[in-house]
């Protein structure tokens, strides 16, 4: 949704193609030394494996007993983020809710990649009046509040998870294209593409063998900082109603429930709200990092 | 990391000192009663207050919405008005009323020199005009239904009778109207109160039609008239001088906000900026603090919420089932531990508050018998039984509640429950269509009658959407409906419920409650099951801090002195002419208030 | 230009078209209708209302109708206000939401470019971490938490601010505030990012060489090349308002556009929910559309076809 475009003018359509593969070592090298994408990446890493992890963790509450008669109650040692008002611990709604969070920003991500690569590959390739006619639907999309579009498949379609992802990706995907596209249209002229075609290669093996693999530098930094865009926009609908199905409950929905009852209850939005915060600075840490390590221009700056 | 830390300090103050209600009720509970926030009284003499969600219509025939009907009735004033506290019908713009002994005639007789605000006599033709209207197929009012006592009304609505002069409504004369109806109907007084028995001006309505309630067009003739109206945001009302008891209604203006999101309406209340936050817009989670403060005030609400299963399908069509998940549910823990008291565990489809009605003993918490009758249809321990699916629309409170009921059918039948949260629209169309286990209900009744909700579950009834059907039940209605001996009709009613409790289409789960804050310098809201508040007998007291006691209700004659010479000195530009008639005794000490059956 | 302008204009018919029929369809096929009620409708009422909208006609005709009355801009009456057109709903709530969307805006770009500017003439620098990590920190905090601690701490703790409401200067502080924050943020890491892609361009170096005071160099010449990013995005900022101003207006009591496309749709109120979409739709596409104008004129680089 273009509510949050993360995508900075570096990865903008029009701009030089990603590093060659030999250059693929360099990047590393320079992410590793970044002091602010590293410990995100570690940050991420750690929510993650808590998140997997979760249902085998020995010790962690289970997130669905409630104790009606203990309601809401502070932080304690035996509830580390208290409790809610049906008593339930607390901790154990965020690690769990984390799951969702963080499933439903990766795969809305990957939906929107998938399609977005396509069809900004196909179109950039193809050119002409496909091109044109792809890039004008892409257009229409963008014009469209696109909140309505979401809740409206939401409505229409009930609401599971599935419908969650498909509904997320599909509204993400629009500014994927457009980026893909313009990488594209750079890598078309170049000689490994001719190269290809001499050799007899197919046009969707050209397309998806040689030249979306081309494109994964920018492609990498956006999906990066689309999986902190789709799991706002989550939570966003969690705020209208429209989120996962109770009893589960992502960061999202504990955050606008909790933020309902904030002078009463402070705990409930303070713990998964940080979750929710930390974990969107730690994916836009990392993405800028990688910008930083796979924009080219940066390095020539500093070589 | 500036602004994450900024965050981080804020929470850690609030984790510090604490919630912010708790707060502010340590540090004034050294000066006597507490208030919640500001208790500054407004400048001028003017009542601002929470009407609740944008109202679709102030259309007196087409209005439905509690919000609607809140303004209706202050715009305008039928034949009787209902007593703030007792709910007794008093006399409104009729002052006096006969009945005939079998109780199918009514006889109103209106108050000389009636107007319309702009000046147009008001006369009983009005009325049958109005009632038309509302009857009148092509009207497509959604609340017609609220006059179908009245003879031939119902075939007329349905456009099966189509001569209105069957319709037992007639006008011998202008202050005469003669109501006939089909049946007894007690309680037919009460509805003279309510939104559809409201006249509309038809020189108004017939000139402007669907828009003639905008501001500019709107002619009404309660004690307020619209001054203007900002879309989703407030309604302004002025005094209205043609009022025929304008001498004693006590504001200048009222400003009724449209504000719908609880959480604001109350931070609203707390900052000063509202007198009046009403009832259903205090947010429950903050019901049990507020029950500290001396401004925040609570009683029974004529409402009950429960759960209606879909006896269609199976395995509902079975009515052991049906009475296993009526046995499993835990009222008390629902109402006393997770609502922290705030609501009343209910085992009965009628509220409290009707004084010959003797209710049939509720349904109550019994995970033996209900596991016992899960046996007996065949599914012990849950074996085998369906996973289903509780519906409801989405709420944060409503959402609450179905999760404690799937925990506790998991925990006490054994049977896997899920949760299907639906936005408004989906919702409505699941349940009146019937594509459904269980869904959330509640029903709010009209007037003081077990039959309003009694005949929601009639077969075949528009409410009903359960698809329960019962001929047993439905002729002890209708023998109910004509009894004319109000202690047998009330016999045959509760026979009627716990027939209906005993086969278990629906789950009454609590009673609801009224919860609203009401500054302590607003003096004459009242609490009453109805949720009716006259706006007429409500002042602002500036000098509340002197004597009389803070929730004092009723106008003591020394405040009413103040109050007028206040009105008089401010506020020019609201204070129209002298009524028509000149200042009258109030109602109470009006004419006889005719013979009332009850 | 003008042939650029035209063009798009052009387009803007089958665009809208497009989005007519897709949420004309989506709408329809949604489950419900708007006249159902918590309490029932007798069903001749209910008759008479399908009737007098139309509703009662085969859609495909239903559509042509609709169609051709929105070329006409006519939406008629809301279903759930009977009393109001859609026209006259969208020109008063946008009124208000224009209002709220723009003062965030303009707070966005106020303090964004500023805190870009300093962030990228310093950097790598501790004044440039902090102000980076302020400004992610900003987009990290979802608005409707945001506006409830704000209520909290200006309007019910310290009672410097009203909670609610849009009456009077004071009571745009909190909403106008709360839309803002992401945007500060997010102009903020635009206008770094271009300051520090103009500031190593050869121009400025030459014109370091020249030995123009670093002022001039900055403010006269790189700036503007230096917010293009940011005049770029004003276009999706504002659809992003657009769903912010959901979310302020609810919690602020801003009787806005927004809270209608939601209710709309959850109270299927059709002829509401195609106003408020169309009205939108047209609304971000001229907007784009002068954001591509805005755009050459300041970059003389950039030639619109």
């Amino acid at each position: 949704m273009s509510a949050l475009p993360l995508a900075r003018p570096a990865v903008e359509p029009d701009t030089a193609p990603g590093p060659p593969a030999s250059l693929w070592s360099d990047a590393w090298r320079r992410l590793r030394r970044n002091r602010v994408a590293v410990p995100a990446a570690f940050f991420l890493a750690f929510v993650s494996m808590l998140a997997l992890f979760a249902p085998w963790l020995s010790g962690l509450a289970d997130p669905a007993a409630q104790d009606l008669r203990l309601g809401a109650t502070w932080p304690s040692v035996a509830h580390w983020f208290g409790t809610d008002e049906l008593g339930r611990d607390a901790f154990a709604r965020v690690v769990y809710g984390g799951r969702i969070s963080l499933l439903v920003g990766l795969v809305g991500t990957l939906v929107s990649l998938v399609i977005g690569v396509s069809w900004g590959a196909v179109a950039g390739y193809a050119g002409g009046k496909l091109d044109e006619l792809m890039m004008r639907v892409v257009d229409v999309l963008y014009a469209l509040p696109n909140i309505f579009l979401v809740i409206l498949l939401l409505v229409f379609f009930s609401r599971s998870l599935l419908m969650l992802f498909v509904a997320l990706g599909l509204v993400q995907w629009l500014t994927m294209a457009r980026i893909v596209r313009g990488q594209v249209l750079s890598l078309k002229q170049q000689t490994f593409v001719e190269a290809a075609r001499a050799l007899g290669a197919t046009d969707p093996s050209i397309v998806f063998r040689h030249i979306v693999p081309n494109t994964l530098g920018p492609v990498i930094v956006y999906t990066t900082l689309t999986v902190p865009a789709v799991i706002l926009q989550e939570a966003f609908l969690s705020f209208l109603g429209l989120g996962v199905q109770p009893p589960a409950a992502s960061w999202g929905t504990l955050v606008s429930d909790g933020a309902r009852v904030l002078a009463l209850f402070p705990w409930l939005v303070l713990f998964p709200g940080l979750a929710l915060s930390l974990t969107l600075l730690a994916f836009n840490f990392l993405g800028d990092g990688l910008r930083d390590a796979l924009d080219p221009q940066d390095r020539r700056e500093s070589a | 990391m500036l602004r994450l830390r900024r965050v981080l300090l804020v929470a850690a103050a609030l984790l510090a000192t604490g919630c912010a209600p708790r707060g502010d009720a340590v540090r004034a509970a050294a000066h006597g009663p507490l208030y919640f926030g500001d208790v500054t009284p407004p400048r001028a003499n003017v009542l601002r207050y929470n009407n609740g969600a944008e109202p679709e219509t102030i259309d007196p025939g087409l209005a439905t919405g509690q919000p609607d009907g809140r303004l209706v009735r202050t715009l305008f004033e039928g034949l009787t008005v209902s007593d703030p506290r007792t709910l007794e019908p008093l006399p409104g713009q009729a002052y006096r009323w006969e009945r005939s002994a079998d109780g199918l005639t009514c006889t109103f007789h209106l108050r000389p020199g009636l107007r319309w605000s702009d000046g147009t006599p008001l006369t009983a033709r009005d009325f049958v005009w109005s009632w038309l209207r509302v009857l009148r197929p092509e009207t497509g009012a959604k609340y017609g239904g609220l006059l179908h006592p009245v003879a031939g009304a119902e075939a007329f609505n349905r456009g099966e009778l189509k001569d209105e002069a069957k319709v037992g409504l007639a006008a011998p004369d202008e202050s005469t109207l003669v109501v006939r109806l089909a049946q007894p109907t007690p309680y037919f007084l009460h509805l003279t109160s309510l939104p559809p028995c409201l006249p509309a001006p038809r020189h108004v309505v017939e000139r402007w039609q669907e828009r003639w309630t905008l501001p500019g067009h709107i002619v009404s003739n309660g004690a307020f008239v619209l001054a203007t109206w900002r879309q989703n945001d407030r309604f302004e009302l002025a005094r209205n001088p043609r009022y025929w008891d304008a001498g004693h209604v006590r504001l200048d203006r009222v400003t009724a906000y449209s504000i719908e999101d609880l959480n604001t309406a109350t931070n609203l209340y707390k900052a000063g900026a509202l007198d009046w936050n009403t009832s259903g817009y205090v947010p429950s989670p903050f019901i049990p603090y507020l029950r500290a403060y001396s401004d925040f005030r609570s009683g029974p609400y004529q409402a009950v919420y429960f759960y209606s299963i879909s006896v269609t399908r199976a395995p509902f069509d079975d009515v052991w089932v049906r009475r296993a998940l009526n046995y499993a549910v835990d009222r008390n823990a629902i109402a006393r531990d997770l609502l922290k008291g705030t609501r009343e565990p209910w085992g009965n489809l009628t509220p409290r508050g009707y004084p010959d009605y003797r209710r049939p003993p509720g349904l109550s918490y019994d995970p033996e018998k209900a596991r016992a009758c899960l046996a007996r249809a065949g599914y012990p321990g849950g074996k085998g039984f369906r996973r289903i699916a509780i519906l409801f629309n989405t709420s944060e409170d409503h959402k609450r509640i179905a999760e404690a009921i799937q925990a506790m059918w998991t925990r006490v039948l054994g049977i896997p429950v899920e949760l299907q949260n639906m936005e408004w629209g989906s919702y409505m169309q699941a349940s009146t269509a019937l594509q459904y286990d269980v869904a959330r209900r509640s029903w709010i009744g009209d007037y003081l009658d077990p039959g309003t909700f009694l005949e929601i579950m009639r077969t075949g009834d528009g409410n009903n959407r359960t698809g329960w059907r019962d001929p047993r039940y439905d002729r002890l209605l209708r023998d109910a409906a004509v009894e004319l001996d109000a202690a047998r009709r009330m016999e045959q009613l509760a026979a009627a419920e716990s027939l209906l409790l005993a086969d278990g289409p629906v789950i009454p789960i609590y009673h609801y409650a009224t919860a609203e804050l009401v500054k302590p310098y607003v003096r004459g809201v009242h609490q009453n099951a109805l949720d009716t508040h006259p706006l007429k007998d409500i002042w602002i007291d500036r000098g509340w801090r002197r004597g009389a006691p803070p929730l004092a209700g009723r106008a003591t004659p020394e405040d009413r002195r103040s109050s007028i010479v206040r009105v008089a000195g401010t506020q020019p530009g609201f204070a129209g002419p002298p009524p028509a008639g000149g200042p009258r005794p109030r109602r109470a000490a009006d004419g006889p208030p005719g013979t009332a059956s009850r | 230009m003008t042939a650029f302008v035209l063009r798009r204009l052009l387009l803007f018919v089958p665009t809208l078209w497009v989005i007519a029929t897709l949420t004309f369809f989506m709408v329809r096929l949604a489950p419900g209708g708007p006249f159902n009620a918590e309490r029932d409708i007798p069903q001749a009422a209910r008759e008479q209302l399908m009737r007098q909208y139309g509703l009662d006609r085969p859609l495909g005709e239903q559509y042509v109708t609709f169609l051709a009355n929105a070329v006409r801009l006519d939406f008629g009456p809301s279903y759930k206000f009977p009393t109001r057109q859609v026209r006259e709903i969208i020109a008063e709530g946008f009124r208000v939401s224009a209002e709220l969307g723009g003062w965030a805006l303009l707070v966005a770009v106020l303090l964004g470019v500023p805190i870009g500017v300093i962030a990228a003439l310093r950097q790598n620098s501790a004044l440039d971490a902090a102000a980076m990590a302020a400004a992610l920190a900003g987009v990290s905090v979802p608005n409707f938490v945001l506006g409830p601690l704000l209520v909290l701490v200006f309007s019910l703790t310290l009672y410097w601010l009203p909670p609610a409401l849009w009456q009077g200067p004071e009571s745009r502080v909190l909403p106008v505030l709360t839309l803002a924050t992401a945007y500060v943020a997010y102009v903020a890491r635009l206008t770094r990012a271009g300051m520090l892609e103009v500031l190593r361009q050869d121009f400025i170096r030459t014109a370091r060489a020249k030995g123009l005071p670093e002022r001039r160099v900055v403010f006269q010449h790189a700036l503007k090349l230096g917010v293009l990013p940011v005049v770029s995005y004003l276009g999706p900022a504002a659809a992003g308002l657009i769903m912010g101003s959901l979310v302020v207006e609810q919690i602020f009591a801003v009787p806005g556009l927004g809270r209608y496309l939601v209710n709309g749709a959850f109270n299927r109120d059709y002829t509401l929910v195609m106003g408020v979409v169309l009205f939108y739709a047209g609304f971000l596409m001229a907007l784009n559309l002068l954001v591509d104008v805005a755009y050459a004129w300041l970059d003389p680089r950039v030639e619109l076809r």
